[in-house]
């Protein structure tokens, strides 16, 4: 009797342990493999974004994300794509680290059929590597950074944002514009990702046009100014380029007057160019101000596209907070409707590689295309060019409100 | 019991190991996040060391962390060094900046230590992002994937089982020091520093180990991440880092290793599996902290365990057999263990002073606590001190035994000034003591507060002792033997390891005598050892001290306001009042002296 | 040159003056109760979205604005210290002070769900011509805050020295068991502290709107400077934390003036830890004499 029960305790404990070991070695290795026809059901069309809802750079995939689920909702409703209704998943990343894990989770574990990198420079230069490898379809809207632009790879495309030697020659165009004899330009650039992606690409811009540069930095989402005005003024600058947010930006300018910053000349890049300046610097002190946008209207312009896009935008959201809708909002939505162009083209026959085909046949593809209001820059891709707007509107304050003045 | 023993320390390690060996069954993304959880299980171990035992605040886990991932991808990074290689280097630079910080720390406690590490936290980010040139500042370093001897780790199974097994290796010498007489010794300072110190641990020095293996093990945890992560950049490793991980102990559990260790698995986790809920996470996090520190005080682990501990039973609290053989068996225990050499009873007549106490004053400002006070004690003798309330008693023996210094005079110890002994070394010397308000420690076992007793607790005693625990060698065993004899003594062997807070007050008080006695000192200064005390329970105390003074020739100063058991016990009485001593001699005759008795009663001698 | 030194020196006191008011609420919890509040800068947050309220949203004035801001401030203090604080007050200060630390945080996630933005603008309290010292501006704003916080400072430096509730709060801190004996209740001295210091803080969130504008992140950066000036200062000073938080803000911009930016924050990290390490007591430690 008792031998038996010996026998028997072996004898499951022997079994446990070759069920252990086979599970063991039947599901190792385990590599992660991405599918051309993930995402993808007979109605349903799942797209993955991500970027940073909550921090310093918030104001980045908050709207975004808004952006996007609206232009979403107005591309369903007007009908399905080829038979497929198309669904947002947003996950929030702002460091790197999250950027690389919300990418993979939405890849490999929800299976998402395109991934949308709305997360500014950081994250898209955090999850390059990582996208290329998968060949997951790609659209990054919103990183200027170079990193997730080279090496080429077929998978990944850009959006409205160009990259940034194109924005910084605009910059700097636009400092030619306020001071034509400009010797002297000062550079306040934010030390984090985005700003430092800008100053890298400006820098030899500013060198082949023969301006002496004074540069001073500060730390994201910094109020005080005074010692980097301070060195401005000492050295007399003509004109002063912002690299930053409108906070940034806006608390600079509003304290330039007390340290003998009178008469400079201000030129903001993307994310500077934002109404709510205006309540931080006050409407009397919005003269002097330059910068460019990425799309062609200002949320407060009259022009009938962006009217359009603010009424549904309102609609859906309700009354918008001082600062709202921003660049991203509107980038992310026109966006939206480019991707669905490129979906649309690869008919109802869907995978990764009838999609990469279709957009890379993409011809000034803009929202009105397919229903929506023309507030982005058409898109135009190649098989060998995947950077969809290469445009930037020079943009100026006029009566409080920043307007695109071509 | 040495199975036990060696699965105790062994069992973190291979829980960590295990989990990565589980983790091969899921999918690529639950694997990373097993990754993630497994190093901040080892953070949450490492803060274990900082934040429940030495009970610091410390918002510098960010910045160890950042150390550590560059400190192991710049080398692979730039200089091609093996990744191995790296992480060693990582894992000491680690050390080193935990050396830097705690240095200058450890002089505070409380918010001013918390505001160190802050500023430590702090200065250290701040110096990545401004190096552009060397760790590409704010756009973050890109970090290739691990190379160990030639097999490349890039998928996630590949990686879990490599952070797994690396996390299971550096946990092991953590836990070794955290049961072991370090973590001990760290408890203890927590619990009381004073009698920490009168049992020879260096507060400071302690503190400064625990910091520099904590900080070395966190940057170790660093620099396993880092590659899984791809590119790292400073702020990632904010003072947000710091406050989260600073939850893993706080809610895991402050009692053991294993509060930190699930504390922070379990934590590093939940965002990964509350994903949709990402916006509220931070602010869910704040509530679970302060709900926990709230209602679970000492963490949920605490709470766990707390609910099946065993309450000792009503027979079990009553003060156990007799102690009058059990002396006799300590005083040949540790003639066997070969331990200070006992001295037989001598003729007391022809002893020299063991300690002199010669012209000490003390004052506080305008308050002469102490005032030119001397007298000597008579090598294993009993001398008592008595005297009303705000004498200056304790504070004598605070002078004596090194927690305080004096203003004037000296104390002379077997003929050896004292004045530049710290505190911490008296007890080698051979003077012990106990406290008037019981200062067991009280979250430690009755046998690992004797274990301090012994007073082997510098710094790399402590260490060496913790392997030796660890391994359950033969000389853990006779030190654990000597405890437990030195508890059978006072009569609290079957409270062994039961929690010191557990006790009753008298029970503290013995154990406090069993902790004093455990060394074999040459003189134990006792503070009202039988204050708050019943009478029989009294007599038993004084039984017991007569019997290690006689057998051990250990001698004794005694503070006690209970006369008759100062008389009954002393051969000596001093009697002081505001200050000064006012009378001494024999208990009797000092009893009945009108200055002693005006001081007491304000009495008016009425002539005879 | 010396024009240029004066508008930095008076850049840095508008800020200074700022931290001194946060410093003084920091410690004058710290007097009555023996607690470090970590949490001090989500009261300053506090007072700054009342400003944004009051003054943007409402359209009212700036005196109701300052008078709401601190009595925000210091019913939230006051909320925080009966509601959690009390509960845990027994156990020592590790509990304590790691509390306020999660509850910090846990306020500015709070205004961070409820005001979805990135920054709220307020406007400046006085606008007009700028004064001249020279070639120096100073605006009427700096003056404003400079004279207005340093006003409300010595104010509460005034009632805590002198008046009735003051001296229950020194008194309860020196010898809680005997103030209890005397009459005065633990848990209103405890509570009016801690609302004497959340109100101070609302008013320095008052000042700090228009600087700063109103961020989750405010509450992060006052309590770091708030803290700073008042380890400057000799924690248990009041006097120590207006001059300690003077003195913050002035080194500060001239650290960032002359030596560079990225200095800004790192100065007051760097002066905290000099202070530690070399006087530890402070710059203008209040006698205080501890028997053990």
């Amino acid at each position: 009797m008792a031998i038996s029960t010996r026998i028997r305790r072996r004898t499951v404990l022997q079994g446990m342990g070759a069920g252990v070991a086979a599970g063991v070695l039947g599901t190792w290795p385990r590599q992660a493999s991405a599918d051309e026809k993930q995402g993808i059901t007979d109605t349903e069309i799942l797209i993955g974004a991500l970027g940073p809802i909550t921090g310093p750079t918030a104001f980045i995939g908050g709207p975004a994300r808004d952006g996007m689920a609206l232009a979403i909702e107005k591309i369903n409703e007007a009908g399905p794509i080829n038979g497929r209704k198309l669904r947002l998943v947003y996950e929030h990343a702002a460091t790197p680290a999250e950027s690389v894990a919300a990418a993979k989770k939405l890849t490999e574990n929800d299976n998402v059929f395109i991934l949308v990198l709305a997360s500014g420079s950081t994250g898209a230069a955090a999850a390059a590597d990582y996208v290329r490898s998968a060949k997951i379809p790609t659209y990054n809207i919103f990183g200027a950074t170079p990193i997730i632009r080279e090496p080429f790879a077929r998978n990944v495309f850009h959006g409205s944002m160009p990259d940034p030697v194109v924005t910084g020659s605009g910059m700097v165009d636009e400092v030619f514009k306020a001071v034509p004899n400009i010797k002297k330009v000062g550079v306040l650039a934010g030390t984090y990702a985005f700003p430092q992606a800008n100053l890298k690409a400006m820098t030899p811009i500013l060198q082949k046009r023969n301006l002496e540069v004074v540069l001073e930095q500060f730390d994201a989402a910094a109020t005080d100014y005074t010692a980097q005005l301070v060195s401005f003024a000492r050295q007399r600058v003509q004109a002063i380029i912002v690299l930053g947010s409108f906070t940034e930006a806006g608390f600079a300018i509003k304290q330039a007057p007390d340290k003998g910053l009178t008469d400079v000349a201000w030129v903001l890049d993307g994310s500077g160019t934002n109404d709510a300046i205006v309540s931080i610097i006050g409407k009397e002190n919005s003269t002097n101000l330059r910068g460019y946008y990425n799309a062609p209207y200002f949320p407060s312009q009259t022009d009938a596209p962006i009217q359009g896009f603010m009424k549904v935008w309102i609609a859906k959201y309700g009354q918008p907070p001082q600062g709202r809708p921003n660049l991203y909002d509107i980038v992310a939505y026109g966006c939206t409707y480019v991707m669905a162009q490129a979906i649309k083209g690869a008919g109802r026959d869907l995978n990764w590689t009838s999609l990469m085909d279709s957009w890379e046949k993409l011809k000034n593809a803009k929202p009105s295309d397919m229903g929506g209001y023309d507030v982005t820059f058409p898109e135009t891709v190649t098989s060998t060019d995947h950077q969809g707007n290469k445009l930037i509107g020079p943009a100026q304050i006029v009566n409080g409100k920043w307007k695109v003045v071509p | 019991m040495s199975r036990t023993g060696a699965l105790r320390v062994f069992a973190p390690s291979l829980f960590v190991f295990a989990l990565s060996i589980a983790g091969l069954l899921l999918g690529s993304y639950w694997q990373y996040v097993l990754a993630l959880s497994i190093s901040a299980a080892v953070i949450g171990t490492a803060l274990a060391m900082i934040v429940s035992y030495a009970r610091c605040i410390t918002i510098a886990t960010g910045a160890m962390l950042a150390i550590g991932a560059y400190g192991a991808a710049l080398p692979v990074v730039r200089l091609d060094v093996p990744f191995l290689v790296a992480l060693l280097f990582a894992t000491a630079l680690g050390g080193l900046a935990g050396l830097i910080l705690a240095v200058p720390g450890v002089r505070f406690r409380s918010h001013n230590l918390a505001m160190v590490t802050f500023v430590f936290q702090a200065v250290v980010i701040i110096v990545l992002r401004q190096s552009k040139g060397l760790t590409g500042g704010a756009e973050g370093l890109p970090i290739p994937a691990p190379v160990v001897f030639g097999f490349r780790f890039s998928s996630d199974a590949d990686f879990l089982l490599l952070c797994g097994f690396l996390s299971a290796l550096v946990i092991l010498p953590l836990i070794v020091l955290l049961e072991g007489a370090l973590g001990k010794n760290l408890r203890a300072v927590a619990a009381n520093e004073s009698a920490a110190r009168a049992f020879g641990i260096n507060v400071n020095r302690h503190l400064i180990a625990a910091f520099v293996w904590s900080s070395a093990v966190i940057a170790c945890a660093g620099a396993i991440m880092a590659p899984r992560y791809r590119i790292i950049d400073p702020d990632s490793y904010g003072i947000l880092a710091s406050i989260l991980a600073l939850a893993y102990p706080i809610v895991g559990g402050m009692g053991s290793p294993w509060g930190g260790l699930v504390g922070g698995a379990v934590l590093r986790a939940l965002p990964e599996v509350l994903r949709p809920l990402a916006d509220y996470l931070e602010l869910m996090f704040c509530i679970l902290v302060v709900a926990t520190i709230i209602f679970f005080p000492g963490g949920f682990g605490s709470f766990v365990t707390g609910t099946f501990r065993r309450k000792p039973t009503k027979l079990e609290t009553s003060a156990g057999p007799e102690p009058r053989r059990a002396v006799h068996d300590f005083i040949s225990d540790m003639n066997i263990l070969g331990r200070r050499e006992v001295r037989p009873p001598q003729d007391r007549s022809r002893s020299t002073p063991i300690l002199r106490i010669s012209g000490v004053t003390k004052s506080y400002g305008a308050l002469r606590a102490v005032s030119h006070v001397s007298f000597d004690v008579t090598a294993q003798t009993i001398h008592g001190l008595m005297g009303p309330n705000g004498a200056g008693k304790t504070t004598l023996f605070n002078i004596v035994s090194g927690l305080n210094a004096s203003d004037e005079g000296q104390v002379l110890f077997d003929g050896t000034p004292l004045d530049d002994v710290p505190v911490e070394s008296r007890i080698k010397l051979g003077m012990s003591r106990t406290f008037q308000h019981a200062a067991v420690f009280d979250k430690l076992s009755c046998v690992d507060n004797v274990l301090i007793g012994l007073g082997l607790n510098d710094i790399w005693q402590a260490s060496v002792r913790s392997v030796h625990m660890a391994m359950h060698s033969q000389r853990a065993r006779a030190e654990r033997k000597a405890a437990m004899a030195a508890l059978d003594a006072v009569g609290l062997a079957h409270r062994a390891r039961d929690g010191a807070g557990s006790l009753s007050l008298g029970d503290q008080r013995r154990l406090e005598i069993a902790r004093a006695i455990v060394s074999c000192p040459r003189i134990i200064l006792l503070d009202e050892p039988v204050s708050g005390v019943s009478v029989e329970e009294a007599a038993g105390l004084r039984e017991l001290l007569l019997r290690i003074n006689r057998e051990l020739g250990t001698g004794m100063v005694v503070i006690e306001h209970n006369i008759s058991f100062l008389v009954s016990l002393c051969n000596r009485i001093s009697v002081m009042s505001d200050g000064r001593i006012i009378a001494e001699g024999d208990p009797d005759v000092v009893v009945n002296d009108a200055l002693v008795r005006r001081a007491y009663f304000g009495e008016r001698e009425i002539s005879a | 040159m010396l024009s240029e030194l004066l508008m930095i020196v008076v850049g840095g006191l508008k800020m200074g003056a700022i931290y001194s008011l946060t410093a003084i609420g920091i410690v004058v919890i710290h007097k009555a109760t023996r607690t470090v509040n970590f949490a001090h800068g989500a009261f300053v947050l506090c007072g700054a979205y009342v400003t944004y309220g009051i003054v943007e949203v409402l359209q009212f004035g700036w005196w109701a604005a300052f008078v709401l801001a601190s009595l925000a401030g210091g019913l939230l203090a006051a909320v925080v210290e009966l509601g959690i604080l009390r509960p845990i007050r027994q156990a020592d200060s590790f509990a304590v002070i790691t509390a306020t630390i999660f509850i910090g945080i846990g306020i500015s996630d709070i205004y961070r769900l409820l005001q979805n933005t990135e920054i709220l603008a307020v406007r400046s309290m006085i606008r007009g011509a700028p004064l001249f010292i020279g070639d120096a501006m100073i605006t009427r704003e700096q003056i404003a805050v400079v004279g207005g916080a340093m006003a409300v400072a010595l104010i509460g430096v005034a009632l805590f020295a002198y008046a009735k509730f003051g001296r229950g709060m020194r008194a309860m801190a020196s010898n809680p068991r005997g103030a209890v004996l005397c009459g005065y209740s633990s848990d209103a001295m405890n509570a009016l502290a801690w609302f004497v210091g959340g109100a101070m803080a609302g008013v320095a969130g008052s000042f700090a709107a228009p600087s700063t504008g109103v961020t989750a992140e405010l509450s992060v950066a006052m309590v770091t400077a708030g803290f700073a000036a008042a380890v400057i200062g000799g924690f248990d000073s009041l006097r120590g934390a207006l001059l300690g938080g003077l003195i913050l803000g002035v080194c500060e911009t001239l650290a960032a003036g002359y030596v560079s930016s990225a200095m800004k924050n790192a100065v007051s990290f760097l002066l905290i830890f000099i202070i530690l390490l070399w006087r530890p007591q402070g710059l203008f430690p209040e006698a205080k004499i501890r028997h053990v």
